[in-house]
């Protein structure tokens, strides 16, 4: 998982280049692979909003705050996790950002290593996240036949039991259900029922 | 038998001793039969002059009314008022004015008024004669203006009212002409022996006085001169006044009015021939003359008989108008009760007045600490921020490089960790410096100042503060205060830092120490010299804390920047000068503020 996380890209959002430039330079050396903007509007403009990774945000910043980058993430639903790391905190900006959804907020000068286990925890956050995206995406794209035979599959209910209940052709059952495993990219029903059951947010 | 003969003869001893008293108590009786009828009489010259004149009237009256005795008492002005207002007096002979005055205030019965000796035979007489010596050459009465004059008395009439009423009448400002007057009363001689003696340069004497004088034998005649004669028809003796009636005789209260009709008619019947009418100098009496011409007098000079003192007439007045009376009184009360309403009220504003200056003064205090405490919240954030940046920098590379070397990474990959390193300590050193600069740049205007009133001005404005924290601050001064030139601002505010540091210390200490009794004192010492100043600030606080107090950025208190005593600092070495502070042995510490006396403004630094 660690070997996972370290691949997803990390990003340093600061208006301070000797910050941003010392920020990187000691996090290349806990193996991030790390990329800095300037601000957030550059930050927002080059970014796969779709795709994983943990950003570190200053507060202070011309253009876009750090909150504001955050809030336009999360509108985006984005999977990507949030670091605060602010010169001027106080308690009622982490509590807002924390509410916001992320998951450290720390004051300079930080110390390298909380800094880099924060990015680690936040990696692997933004990777379940994506999980959870992935699964919605799915759930979203059946049609309704399907969610009914996904429906039964996971009540436990055999092919034969299914194509009586909803009284089309077994041979029919058969098809959707070999359609629901590569949506949901599961190789058995149990292994669908899991991924269905963890990550779906409507599930039973 | 020799018995009998001892009664015997004690009965004839018994007898002719009261045979031989028969006689006396019969005497005695008819003395006592005869009451005493007391004269008073005014002595102008004299007891014995005036005995000489009026005791053959006295004698001529007990020859004609045998039934009483009259007693002749010679009396002066004083002693005849008080015999008239105690009643000791039956009868009064007096002169005109004392008969006015005392006319108007006792119940005086006029009989009878003397007559001039003939040939006038008028009963005017009463005047006044100005004499000065022959040898003199003043000619009018103006000529001896405020020059040494002598007079019977203020009140005498002939002696000097009426010539007082004379100058008036010419145009003469009484108070002048008397400017230098001297009253030498009764006997009146006296006066023109001391004119005659040079110590004055003229008299005022009453009418005649001069001629008998002169004719007695006393004075010589040539040697003497009447200023401002008037004529008076067949007048002997010579004056300087019109004439006023003369002296008349009056009974007071306490004399019978019987006697009084006797007494009148037998003075009224007296010839000019008798010899009682030639020793009083008059050709005999007739009935008491109209007193008008006196009470002009008196009124010109403002000398009324009934003329009361300002209090008494005041009180007939209110006697009188008693609802005026009234009227004044409630206004006085009201104007009273009025006025302690007024300081009530003046003194209830003042108090809120002085309740106003206490709530500005602490609403002062409370802004002038939250601009402190703002402006220390704002410079700090700024500070904090600008300062954190690099530090935050420092911090990842040098983590950055700890990896590194951890990693065993080549020398070469490390060495740009320090340079880097090396950039971000002197851009947070380049900040430092800005702010410093920023803080210590300040225009400088030095003038002559008053080291003493400086130190006034800077406690004063603290008083309010040193007030409410209950701090004692004295003065202490040694040598002789002189003049320096000093940047005022500057030496004010380092001044107003280090006291106000004194007052925090002494809080801190009362605050770790709450149950001593403690009493806060702050001591400011200024010490003369030839050529420097030093002025001490003690104070009794916990002291020094802090080895280097007055490096920059360097504090104890959780709001402080660190930075008031290094701009302390600062300004007194600008001055040529030093500022030290150091803990005290026993308890607080002592900031000395040198300066070196300067006579001429260099406002080059």
């Amino acid at each position: 998982m660690l070997n996972l996380a370290k691949t997803l890209a990390v990003y340093v959002v600061d208006d301070d280049k000797s910050v941003r430039d010392s920020l990187a330079f000691m996090l290349e050396e806990y193996e991030f692979n790390v990329t800095t903007f300037e601000d957030g509007t550059l930050f927002l403009e080059a970014l796969d909003l779709t795709q994983p990774g943990c950003v570190i945000l200053d507060c202070r910043m011309p253009k876009l705050r750090g909150q504001q980058v955050h809030q336009l993430l999360n509108e985006a639903k984005s999977p990507l996790a949030v670091i605060y790391l602010t010169g001027h905190g106080d308690v009622p900006m982490a509590v807002d950002a924390l509410q916001a959804g992320a998951v450290h907020f720390f004051q300079k000068p930080v110390r390298g290593s909380d800094l880099a286990l924060a990015i680690e925890q936040g990696l692997i956050q933004s990777a379940g996240k994506m999980n959870t995206l992935a699964v919605n995406a799915a759930y979203d794209s059946l049609t309704i036949r399907e969610k009914d035979i996904l429906r039964l599959l996971i009540a436990g209910k055999r092919n034969l039991r299914i194509a009586d209940e909803l009284c089309i052709a077994m041979r029919t059952v058969e098809v959707h259900r070999a359609t629901l495993l590569k949506k949901f990219s599961a190789k058995t029903v149990a292994e669908l029922a899991y991924i269905y059951g963890h990550c779906h947010e409507n599930a039973f | 038998m020799i018995k009998r003969w001892f009664r015997y003869s004690f009965h004839i001893l018994v007898w002719m001793i009261a045979l031989l008293s028969l006689p006396v108590s019969a005497t005695t009786t008819a003395a006592a039969n005869t009451p005493n009828v007391d004269i008073g009489v005014l002595a102008t010259r004299g007891h014995l002059y005036t005995k000489q004149r009026w005791q053959p009237t006295i004698d001529w009256l007990n020859l004609q009314i045998p039934e009483v005795n009259f007693v002749l008492h010679p009396l002066d002005l004083d002693t005849m008022a008080n015999a008239v207002s105690q009643q000791t007096m039956d009868f009064v002979l007096t002169n005109p004015g004392q008969s006015v005055t005392l006319g108007r205030q006792y119940a005086l019965s006029w009989i009878a008024t003397l007559t001039n000796k003939a040939p006038s035979s008028t009963n005017f007489g009463i005047g006044s004669a100005l004499v000065v010596r022959a040898s003199s050459d003043y000619q009018r009465p103006k000529d001896i203006v405020g020059l040494p004059m002598a007079a019977v008395s203020e009140n005498a009439f002939g002696g000097y009212l009426t010539l007082r009423y004379e100058m008036v009448q010419q145009g003469i400002n009484p108070n002048d002409f008397f400017a230098d007057v001297h009253y030498l009363g009764f006997p009146i001689d006296a006066n023109l022996y001391q004119l005659r003696d040079r110590n004055v340069e003229a008299a005022v004497v009453p009418v005649c006085l001069l001629e008998n004088m002169v004719k007695e034998g006393l004075l010589n005649k040539a040697k003497f001169r009447v200023l401002n004669p008037k004529e008076n028809g067949h007048f002997t003796c010579q004056v300087s006044t019109p004439l006023y009636p003369n002296w008349s005789l009056a009974k007071t209260e306490r004399g019978s009015a019987q006697l009084a009709k006797k007494i009148s008619r037998i003075l009224l019947s007296m010839p000019p021939e008798n010899a009682a009418a030639i020793a009083s100098g008059a050709s005999g009496w007739t009935s008491s003359v109209n007193l008008l011409s006196i009470d002009k007098v008196y009124q010109a000079l403002d000398l009324l008989p009934l003329q009361q003192p300002w209090w008494k007439q005041a009180l007939r007045w209110l006697r009188i108008h008693q609802e005026w009376a009234w009227a004044l009184f409630i206004f006085f009360i009201f104007i009273n009760v009025y006025h302690f309403w007024l300081e009530y009220r003046f003194s209830k504003s003042k108090q809120v007045l002085e309740q106003t200056l206490h709530r500005l003064k602490e609403k002062g205090e409370m802004l002038e600490h939250s601009q402190r405490v703002a402006i220390v919240g704002e410079l700090g954030s700024s500070l904090a921020h600008e300062i954190n940046q690099p530090l935050t920098a420092i911090r990842n590379y040098s983590e950055g490089g700890l990896l590194r070397l951890a990693k065993q990474r080549p020398y070469e990959d490390i060495i740009p960790v320090f340079d880097k390193i090396q950039s971000e300590v002197e851009r947070a050193d380049a900040i430092v410096n800005r702010l410093r600069t920023l803080i210590t740049k300040r225009t400088v205007k030095k003038k002559m100042c008053d080291i003493e009133q400086l130190l006034n001005d800077t406690i004063e404005l603290l008083h309010f503060r040193l007030q409410k924290q209950g701090v004692v601050i004295a003065r202490e001064l040694t040598g002789t205060a002189v003049k320096t030139v000093v940047d005022v601002v500057g030496l004010q505010q380092v001044m107003i830092n280090v006291i106000n540091n004194a007052i925090d210390a002494c809080m801190t200490y009362l605050d770790r120490h709450p149950a001593e009794g403690y009493q806060a004192n702050i001591i400011v010492r200024t010490h003369y010299q030839q050529d420097t100043i030093s002025i001490e600030i003690v104070d009794n606080g916990t002291g020094l804390e802090h080895d280097n107090p007055t490096e920059a950025f360097v504090s104890t208190k959780t709001d402080g920047l660190g930075l008031g005593l290094a701009i302390c600092r600062d300004v007194m070495e600008m001055h040529g000068g030093e500022f030290m502070i150091q803990s005290l042995k026993s308890k607080g510490c002592v900031a000395t503020v040198s300066l070196p006396v300067l006579s001429k403004i260099n406002n080059r630094r």
